[in-house]
């Protein structure tokens, strides 16, 4: 280092920083879609976060207000559209709960598998994606994109679609499981499981990843609670609070699995959760295909042709792939929702980012902004 | 690696409905709610201007303890007014609860409810999307800006009287806001 003379020696002032406003997105391949932040940044430092949302906004509700239960519901596995599935179970779950039909035995469990092999299917991006912010390249994706694109060969065979399949129906499902379908589900779950524990080898296993990712951003439950954030990220903070356990929808409490929790809230906490939670899942899936009804109806029969609903309202929540996938719903007569909300996991999630963010570097908001897993779909709606 | 034992946080199956009603009777008296139910929840009706004494008494009486804003929604009834749905839970307890807040219809000079951003963090973007979507005021928000629409759009398109079709939008006007035109 050059020792200068004192009169040259550098000042106090000169070392002093301007605040620079960096914006990122709305395309740019670290915000996972169409999202926009400004960060204003003191050298390479994060003095404040401002997120700019609605680049994918389609206005789901007032479309879903124009036209019939049965076809609104295409719009919404467009939400989170890594788990299609997940979507159309809670939706169906909102128009079954304000009409009251019952859902036939058979088609609960094929639901349980499909929703269960969406959030499979949605944290396989989510390591993917998560590896490639961090820096394992592409590795990671093409990891987990294997997996992927055997589930959704799957979900082709079994509805006619692989991302938007509409294949669960208000009432049931559309039709009965392929002949081969069980056998095929058994090969794919070994697949998944091999899958998971490459991906696990590949990121757990790697010194820098882990490095990167622990300690950066820790949060506690009381905080998260307040600040709406549901799904891995909560469970990331320790509370083991699942809502296929706490409040339980469709055949869930039947079904025995755990509930992977994190101890800090930091992102390798929220990584480690969703990794954990991959295992559960396979867990419930194998369960439901030696416990499923072998044959049976797969729709209510009772269903009238057009659907209309007398004054009702409802607060229907499931567990999304990325937290708590609310649909409030109210009808009023007539055969269209008068009302639908949807309360999206990520747009809450999202909604956090500003105080996550603000304190860390540069380079790491770009890994907690994927830490959070955010689907642009669901949170601009 | 689960530390649930150490937490505070009772996760429990739902406390049955009934009971939460019984113990919310009191405070319902309290500030000129009434109680109801709807198909999940049980359902409380209060006046705007009482809102934020209600939502401080759940949050912090230790027999509720409704530390969560799981949803907010608002609702058009078009010339009957409208409404905004919260929906409140209780870590602790495992119970949720619907508020219901009865507004005038749009356009009416008190068409505004208090802010709960102070109660809940959640409650910034749940607020600013009901704010555009419905021209619903909500006093006390820090920063009550579009978020889902463009920044200088002012229309409110979840209004009943808001049309689906044959909008048009017209931009770069030079006497007044971008808005539309039919």
């Amino acid at each position: 280092m050059t020792v200068w003379p004192d009169q040259l020696a550098p000042t106090e002032a000169e070392f002093d920083t301007v605040d620079m406003t960096i914006n990122i997105g709305p395309q740019h391949p670290a915000t996972h879609g169409v999202f926009r932040m400004v960060l204003t940044v003191d050298g390479e430092l994060v003095v404040d976060c401002e997120p700019y949302i609605g680049y994918l906004h389609r206005g789901l509700e007032k479309l879903t207000e124009t036209a019939d239960y049965r076809q609104a519901m295409g719009w919404w596995d467009r939400t989170d559209y890594l788990a299609g599935m997940c979507c159309e179970f809670a939706y169906c779950d909102t128009v079954e709960r304000l009409a009251g039909f019952e859902v036939p035995d058979r088609a609960q469990y094929i639901r349980v598998i499909m929703a269960e092999l969406s959030r499979i299917n949605s944290h396989f991006m989510f390591l993917g994606a998560f590896g490639a912010d961090v820096g394992s390249f592409g590795t990671s994706f093409i990891y987990g994109w294997r997996e992927r694109e055997r589930i959704y060969d799957l979900f082709e065979e079994v509805a006619g679609d692989r991302m938007f399949p509409t294949y669960i129906k208000v009432g049931g499902v559309t039709m009965d499981l392929p002949e081969n379908f069980e056998s095929r589900c058994r090969w794919l779950i070994a697949s998944i499981k091999q899958g998971i524990e490459d991906l696990d080898g590949l990121l757990t296993g790697n010194e820098i990843f882990v490095e990167r990712c622990r300690g950066l951003s820790p949060m506690s439950t009381e905080e998260a609670i307040g600040l709406g954030i549901t799904g891995p990220v909560l469970r990331a903070t320790g509370i083991p609070w699942d809502l296929r356990k706490a409040e339980p929808y469709g055949i869930y409490s039947q079904l025995n699995f755990d509930i992977p929790t994190g101890r800090n809230g930091d992102v390798f906490d929220r990584y480690f959760v969703r990794l954990s939670e991959m295992y559960q899942s396979v867990r419930i899936i194998e369960q439901c295909l030696a416990e499923m009804p072998k044959s049976g109806l797969v729709l209510n029969p009772d269903l009238p042709k057009t659907l209309r609903i007398t004054d009702a309202e409802v607060y229907v929540r499931h567990e999304g792939t990325k937290g708590e996938y609310g649909v409030f719903g109210m009808a009023k007569g007539g055969t269209n929702a008068y009302r639908m909300k949807l309360r999206s996991p990520s747009f809450c999630n999202l909604s956090a980012l500003r105080r996550m963010v603000v304190g860390s570097y540069v380079a790491d908001a770009v890994i907690i902004l994927g830490s959070l897993d955010i689907v642009l779909g669901e949170v601009d709606k | 690696m689960s530390k649930a034992a150490s937490l505070p946080y009772v996760v429990t199956p739902q406390i049955p409905n009934a009971r939460l009603a019984d113990a919310l009777g009191a405070v319902a008296a309290q500030f000129g709610a009434t109680l109801g139910q709807t198909k999940s929840d049980v359902n409380l009706d209060v006046p705007a201007d009482r809102l934020r004494d209600l939502v401080r008494t759940l949050k912090e009486r230790s027999a509720f303890q409704f530390d969560y804003l799981r949803n907010m929604a608002g609702v058009d009834f078009g010339e009957e007014g409208m409404a905004i749905k919260y929906q409140l839970y209780s870590f602790r307890h495992g119970h949720t609860l619907q508020i219901t807040v009865p507004l005038p219809p749009h356009n009416h000079p008190h068409a505004s409810v208090p802010s709960l951003v102070e109660f809940y963090g959640a409650a910034d973007w749940h607020e600013r999307e009901a704010a555009e979507m419905f021209g619903i005021h909500f006093e006390g928000h820090p920063n009550l800006k579009n978020l889902l629409l463009e920044e200088d759009l002012h229309i409110h398109p979840l209004l009943k009287a808001h049309p689906l079709q044959k909008a048009e939008i017209k931009q770069g006007i030079e006497d007044g806001p971008a808005g539309f035109n039919f």
